[in-house]
């Protein structure tokens, strides 16, 4: 009975943990689609000026920070749904342009958008066929 | 046209950002005698280079391209991703990946239109 508890807590802290990290990666993607608000704000500077080095520093800075959090995700977490939820980066570029860049959204648009995201997540899923199929070890 | 020419190098620059990350594939396949030769080796050094390249490139490509259409211009990536494995690594390519891709790139038509 005793061993009976242990499972069941060991279960209850790895589902916790499983959301903390898919939580982590959200905040991870929407930290990363800032990258883009300062690539944007760098093509209206001059090349190497003032404001275009802060702002091509910025991007690069988040890139770093992105590249090292998202090794430490995908240790946690399949790499099927990491790759499947980056799909919300086009979602955060759509809300930024509206906000920051007076970019209209359309109808349009969006059905673009979510056929993009639906190829993405379509595409991870994919991937997980792939690896039971070849029995493949997630990278 | 301009706008044309804008996405075309926004694009590019995935392209060029894919093959950087083929290029950390591959270091990250071999073995490595500790952790600093795993993160400073010739391979992984020069794809970082690659990816500032990359970067830049997007960055005069957000002169005329919307921030909102650079997240749809990189879901580009996927299509080379998919080319870069089945040829470089020897991946199966499934219907499935390629019905995937095709959505993809309907979404970016669609987007482009909009």
């Amino acid at each position: 009975m005793d061993f009976d508890v242990i499972i069941m807590n060991d279960g209850a802290i790895m589902k916790n943990n499983k959301i903390y990290v898919f939580f982590s990666l959200h905040i991870l993607l929407a930290v990363y689609s800032l990258s883009g608000i300062c690539g944007k704000l760098a093509a209206a500077f001059e090349v190497l000026s003032p404001g275009f080095v802060l702002c091509y520093g910025g991007l690069l800075f988040i890139f770093g920070i992105y590249a090292i959090c998202w090794q430490q995700i995908i240790k946690r977490l399949s790499l099927t749904v990491a790759f499947a939820n980056k799909a919300i980066t086009v979602v955060w570029g759509i809300i930024w342009g509206y906000l920051f860049f007076d970019e209209a959204i359309t109808l349009k648009k969006l059905i673009g958008a979510a056929l993009v995201m639906t190829g993405i997540v379509l595409y991870a899923k994919t991937g997980d066929d792939l690896d039971r199929d070849e029995g493949g070890v997630e990278q | 046209m301009r706008f044309l020419a804008y996405a075309s190098l926004m694009i590019f620059g995935t392209f060029v950002s894919s093959i950087a990350q083929v290029m950390l594939k591959k270091a990250a396949m071999k073995d490595y005698s500790s952790h600093f030769r795993e993160y400073f080796n010739p391979t992984v050094i020069i794809a970082y280079i690659i990816f500032l390249g990359a970067s830049f490139l997007g960055i005069l490509a957000y002169k005329v391209v919307p921030l909102s259409m650079g997240a749809i211009l990189e879901a580009t990536s996927y299509i080379y991703v998919t080319i870069f494995g089945v040829t470089i690594f020897k991946e199966t390519i499934t219907k499935k990946r390629i019905i995937a891709l095709l959505i993809i790139l309907s979404g970016i038509v669609v987007y482009a239109l909009g």
